[in-house]
């Protein structure tokens, strides 16, 4: 009788799947092209960059906590790693991605000190964080989009392609794989849900919370760095607030897929979907010849309609 | 007594289902004005269920209620208190971020739409002050309070409201035996001024001294009503659980005064809080410490669980001496100290997960133990036999006391050397009771040192094979064996002398 449930997805993750399923379906209907394979490989591609930032936003948000500063961890990746490779000097190129993601991971820990030890709202914290990136990077290239340009990886990572399958959407599966095993398989998985909905309790239960909240925000500045990497390689260069349009679909990938706002519940197979759904939606929305305004209308609208439908089924349960 | 003519709120053929679960089944209940009436009950016979209805909270899946000889609907708690119906709910009902005074006002009479009605805060300050409670601060945050002293807020919250049914749910279970004496003061001048009180507890002592009337529960039926002294305690006992338990207690060993330390703490204090405390621990042994509320007990278990921050005195855990500084070393084998603390529902589990989850929480990460592997609970749980559907049950569904049956077990697969546990039996059901005192029995006899600290002074005396009795930080008295007597349990507590042995407390 007391039997463990296999880890199957739940409902709540299946859900922007479905969605996405709609999205494709309704919108060939008026535009056949959209089931082509080129499309959908090309959606796919675009897919990964939000794909990889949501991940890192998922740890957090899982942890009750969130990390207002991926936009310019992003940019900051991306000027690190395009400088490097623009310097002309062949081991500080080669140098670039490790630097960059280095860079993530170490803005990340700042963001987890903040929030474990000085027990300042992480709202706050990381976008304060934010802030001060910014203002470094104005500082350093003088508000110019900075010089640099990308290194042949770190175009791979972003356009290249393996057998008709984007490289950058292999880069995101093989990254949310790691991360799916290291959640299921560690005690850290666990002990970010527990934080999440009681922080104290897991503290209590003689859990290090502290080191669990700098691994989580280390993870998300990681997941930024690379995003940031990949979108360098993807537009050759870096510029100024190039990850400002990140930050709200992320966060609305990461709610859409499941994951309570509040910390707890979620996943990252609910959140790949979330993704999916928000780069198809972003996608036929602008194939439909509309303007600007209804577009973002529409869009609002659409993830409200989702949040609303996913809170039903919840409470109908 | 003047029990009144008519009921104030009448149940007939009243039923709650919730999905398959029959809460309620077919009950007729009267309660009257005038009169203190007590249900008893095991968790889950539906006392709580029964609370609700009256208070508003649920309605019933079918029958009528009655309030003042009127079929009625009680749609919400603020609909059954304009009618006279006024609860007091065993989960805390105040808000912790407002202070003790915002709470007052909050859903007084006369406020509401930009209004405030300060009267409720002189009245309740004046009630507060009978109970003890006077010491409050009315600006205070609720969240800083102590449990007892919510407990007081919420009584005189309740009171403010001019009931003419008044309902305690658990009212007292944080608190002291001094300070529930005159809480009763207060219920029996409700009463004899026509108030009627619906009163549920797990104390019998409590019972017995306050009913006048008791009605039985179990398995959401109504057993039986009946006047108070007309049925023994294990007469009652039997009603409740259906099958008679001889023994709320299990058979003490004999002491054992020698046998081999675990854990000792020499000058141990901390801040103003903790001063000059030496306890001895030893295998096999189970320690009691009792007193008032908030006289340091519960700062012991935390400081020996590294949870203060710059305690002093000497620590020695398996003959070592240590300084514990953080949870995670406490647990860890080589000092094998396990916490089950105070409040279940927001310190000991995480409601949301399920049971499973729970359970592994403190164990994994632990070398050696496969903390997702769930038959490492088992036994423990087959001991203290759980009710769930299945592990995968949010623990939150569970009843309280099922709940700590789960905070209990999930230190169990550590094979702690040492328990601290931090009133473990608090607003739980005689069943449960009799199941966790048997349990920690076990986990004495084969070695493990438990501290436990309580507010039930039967616990100290049937359980305990010694006790320290605190009072403001310190330890005013040590006793042992045929010693530890209610009567010097509550004398110590009052940091008064035994009036029997006034010349010996007055050396001491």
């Amino acid at each position: 009788m007391n039997t463990i449930k296999q880890n199957l997805p739940s409902p709540d993750a299946l859900f922007p799947y479905l969605g996405a399923v709609l999205l494709i379906l309704g919108g060939s209907y008026f535009f056949p092209q959209i089931l082509g394979v080129d499309y959908l490989a090309q959606q796919l591609q675009i897919a990964a960059f939000l794909g990889v930032l949501a991940l890192g936003a998922t740890v957090v948000i899982l942890l009750g906590h969130i990390d207002l500063s991926v936009p310019w961890v992003l940019a900051g990746a991306a000027i690190i790693s395009t400088s490097l490779v623009g310097s002309g000097n062949p081991a500080l190129a080669a140098a670039a991605i490790p630097a960059a993601l280095l860079f993530g991971v170490l803005v990340g820990i700042v963001n987890g000190v903040g929030v474990a030890i000085l027990r300042i709202p992480s709202m706050v914290w990381t976008l304060a964080v934010n802030s001060m990136l910014l203002g470094v990077a104005v500082l350093n290239t003088g508000g110019f989009n900075p010089k640099g340009e990308a290194s042949p990886a770190m175009t791979l990572l972003a356009t290249g392609d393996l057998a008709g399958i984007p490289v950058a959407f292999v880069v995101w599966m093989a990254v949310t794989g790691a991360m799916a095993l290291l959640l299921k398989r560690s005690g850290f998985g666990r002990y970010l849900s527990a934080i999440g909905y009681n922080e104290k309790a897991t503290f209590l239960s003689g859990v290090s919370t502290p080191s669990v909240i700098f691994a989580a925000f280390a993870i998300a500045g990681l997941c930024s760095a690379l995003g940031g990497v990949m979108l360098a390689g993807y537009a050759n260069q870096a510029y100024q607030s190039m990850g400002d349009p990140f930050l709200l679909p992320t966060i609305a990938a990461v709610v859409i897929g499941g994951t309570s706002i509040l910390g707890g519940r979620g996943s990252l197979i609910g959140t790949v979907g979330g993704v999916l759904f928000i780069t198809l939606l972003t996608s036929i929305l602008s194939v439909m010849q509309i303007t600007d305004a209804w577009r973002n209308i529409i869009f609002g609208l659409i993830i409200i309609v989702m949040l609303l439908l996913q809170t039903l089924r919840r409470k109908s349960q | 007594m003047s029990r009144s003519e008519h009921p104030i709120a009448r149940l007939r053929g009243v039923s709650k289902i919730y999905g398959t679960t029959q809460a309620l089944s077919d009950v007729d209940f009267s309660c009257f004005g005038g009169e203190i009436h007590a249900v008893l009950g095991e968790n889950g016979a539906g006392k709580s269920t029964l609370m609700k209805l009256l208070a508003g909270v649920i309605q019933p899946t079918s029958g009528d209620i009655e309030v003042n000889n009127a079929v009625t609907r009680l749609t919400s708690p603020a609909d059954a208190m304009v009618r006279g119906l006024v609860c007091m709910f065993q989960e805390l009902s105040l808000v912790p971020d407002l202070s003790v005074r915002e709470n007052l006002m909050l859903g007084a009479v006369g406020t509401g739409l930009g209004r405030l009605n300060a009267s409720v805060v002189r009245s309740a300050q004046d009630i507060l002050a009978q109970i003890d409670g006077g010491a409050i601060g009315m600006k205070t945050r609720v969240a800083d309070l102590s449990l007892a002293e919510r407990q007081q807020v919420e009584i005189a919250k309740a009171l403010t409201r001019n009931p003419k049914l008044l309902i305690l749910d658990e009212a007292t279970s944080a608190l002291n035996a001094s300070v529930v004496e005159k809480v009763f003061r207060l219920i029996r001048a409700e009463r004899d001024r026509g108030v009627g009180v619906l009163f549920i507890s797990h104390r019998f002592h409590e019972i017995e001294s306050l009913a006048d009337r008791i009605s039985i529960f179990r398995n959401g039926a109504h057993v039986e009503t009946f006047d108070n002294g007309a049925y023994d305690y294990s007469a009652i006992i039997s009603k409740m659980v259906g099958q008679r338990i001889d023994d709320l207690f299990p058979p003490k060993p004999p002491a054992n005064p020698d046998a081999e330390e675990v854990l000792r703490v020499d000058g141990f204090s901390w801040t103003d809080k903790l001063r000059d405390i030496s306890i001895v621990l030893r295998k096999g042994q189970i320690t009691g410490l009792g007193g008032l509320d908030g006289q340091g007990q519960g700062s012991v278990l935390q400081g020996l669980f590294g949870l203060l921050k710059g305690t002093e005195g000497r620590c020695v855990v398996g003959g070592i001496p240590v300084t514990i500084t953080h949870p995670k070393q406490a647990k860890n084998p080589k000092l094998g100290i396990a916490l089950v603390p105070e409040d279940r529902k927001t310190e000991g589990l995480i409601l949301q997960q399920s049971i499973a989850r729970n359970l592994e929480l403190a164990a994994l990460g632990t070398d050696g133990i496969d903390a997702s592997d769930v038959t490492i609970y088992q036994p423990f749980l087959d001991a203290l036999e759980l009710k769930c559907r299945s592990l995968d049950q949010p623990v939150g569904e569970l009843s309280g006391g099922n709940q700590q049956k789960v905070a209990l077990t999930k230190w169990l697969a550590l094979g702690p050397r040492c328990m601290l546990l931090a009133d473990p039996t608090r607003g739980i059901d005689v069943k449960t009771k009799t199941q966790i005192y048997a349990l920690l029995r076990r986990l004495a006899d084969s070695g493990v040192a438990i501290l436990l600290v309580s507010t039930d002074y039967e616990e100290l005396i049937h359980l305990c094979d010694e006790a320290h009795i605190f009072y403001q930080g310190r330890i005013v008295r040590h006793l042992t064996g045929n010693d530890v007597t209610a009567e010097a349990i509550i004398a110590a507590s009052l940091n008064i002398p035994l009036p029997a042995q006034t010349s010996e407390a007055a050396n001491g």
